[in-house]
């Protein structure tokens, strides 16, 4: 099946959620569950937290499925939005051990390759953002990545890469700023 | 931020929409950013910005298969009684048309048809109210169920609908601000599951209002569009 028949079913399933049916509740987790999972452990680094989190988030889905809208996000950006809030509100609970975290962690954050299996956006939005995060200087890239997948904080990503705060947190906005202004061209 | 050598901090709004998707906040900067939201549609759009944009970053993450035990634990939690059937006289607009065409009065009284239809086991004295639209009609009826802690809407008045717009249900507590309740259909009756959360102010006096809304609903988490009807809970 191909991103878009993928993203059409997922829109129509989520529609049909805010409409109370569960079944259609069954078919998103079926298709997005492990995806979510992935997610939530790379953040969390704990799977019992991760299992949690996972409930948390297609309860969530449930009772906030009405609110979806495909103008603004595809399906599947919608859901790892949520699952990244509520896993990274987990997080800054201190709840989460975070010291288990292995300190290696800041340096595979250059292995997010669009080699995955599961094409989660269309080819387009995803050649997009790849292209733009090319055009910023490699530190900056590294940085916004790390931020994205493990859920750090200014100070930890900082700490982790043994620069000061406000060199990481310079890194970051600049490359965001780069970012935004290659997105919206 | 008196750390921060290198952007003023004076910027340092620029980027918090960016930086709250992005994950650099603590706890606290999070909620504050969360509490704005509410009032600053801007910033929810800002934040859907980087929201859709960034997830393609998720791609780089293996997907994990759940164990099976997470979607028992799911499922046991959105279990509610099974739906009426489909085609049923609950579901049916015809049925309910004739109380578009009645005065309020009529209206009024088919509550009562509308609670003996609901079958509400005798768990807490079940809440009605009539939704009225600014002519005075009746726009819907609602009655709260509290065996499952849902709302059933039943559009009482022929509305037209209107396509690229959705309605969205709100209830209201004496004093206090809109909560959503999600969005309900001008068409046909619709059960509306209320969030624990917000169960306690599903109570007498609490207001119900439907509003007219961007397709999906609010898109701030506050009524942005016209009030098509609303009215005050009661018991029965």
């Amino acid at each position: 099946m191909d991103a878009q028949t993928r993203r059409r079913q997922l829109v129509a399933a989520l529609g049909r959620v805010a409409a109370g049916d569960r079944d259609a509740l069954r078919l998103v987790y079926a298709n997005t569950s492990a995806k979510l999972f992935g997610v939530g452990l790379r953040i969390l680094n704990d799977r019992s937290e991760a299992e949690d989190l996972l409930q948390e988030v297609y309860l969530t889905v449930w009772r906030k499925a009405a609110r979806f809208d495909e103008s603004v996000a595809s399906p599947i950006s919608w859901l790892v939005a949520i699952a990244r809030n509520r896993a990274i509100d987990r997080l800054r609970s201190g709840r989460v051990a975070r010291a288990s975290l292995p300190i290696e962690a800041a340096d595979d954050v250059a292995d997010a390759s669009p080699s995955a299996v599961d094409l989660i956006e269309t080819g387009q939005e995803r050649a997009r953002l790849n292209d733009c995060l090319r055009e910023l200087e490699d530190r900056q890239s590294a940085a916004i990545r790390a931020a994205f997948l493990d859920g750090l904080t200014y100070d930890e990503l900082a700490r982790k890469s043994a620069v000061p705060l406000g060199t990481m947190k310079s890194w970051i906005r600049r490359g965001l700023l780069k970012l935004r202004a290659c997105l919206e061209r | 931020m008196s750390d921060d050598q290198t952007i003023g901090a004076g910027e340092d709004r620029d980027f918090l929409a960016a930086e709250y998707v992005l994950g650099v906040l603590g706890a606290e900067e999070r909620r504050a950013l969360e509490l704005r939201l509410e009032r600053e549609p801007e910033l929810a759009t800002e934040i859907a910005f980087w929201e859709a944009r960034l997830a393609v970053l998720a791609e780089g993450v293996a997907p994990v298969p759940p164990p099976a035990e997470v979607w028992q634990r799911i499922e046991a939690r959105i279990a509610v009684k099974p739906a009426p059937e489909p085609g049923g006289l609950w579901q049916s607009l015809a049925f309910w048309r004739p109380v578009a065409l009645a005065s309020a009065g009529l209206a009024a009284a088919s509550m009562a048809g509308l609670i003996y239809l609901a079958q509400i086991p005798a768990l807490g004295p079940p809440l009605v109210a009539q939704l009225d639209e600014k002519s005075g009609q009746p726009g819907f009826l609602a009655a709260s169920n509290p065996a499952d802690g849902s709302v059933t809407i039943v559009p009482a008045a022929l509305i037209t609908g209107q396509q690229q717009q959705s309605y969205e249900l709100w209830v209201i507590p004496p004093g206090g601000t809109p909560h959503s309740l999600g969005l309900v259909d001008p068409t046909r009756p619709v059960k509306v599951a209320v969030p624990p959360e917000l169960q306690p102010h599903v109570s007498v006096d609490s207001t119900l209002a439907i509003t007219l809304e961007p397709r999906g609903g609010s898109p701030t988490g506050q009524p942005t569009g016209p009030i098509i009807a609303n009215g005050k809970l009661a018991s029965l």
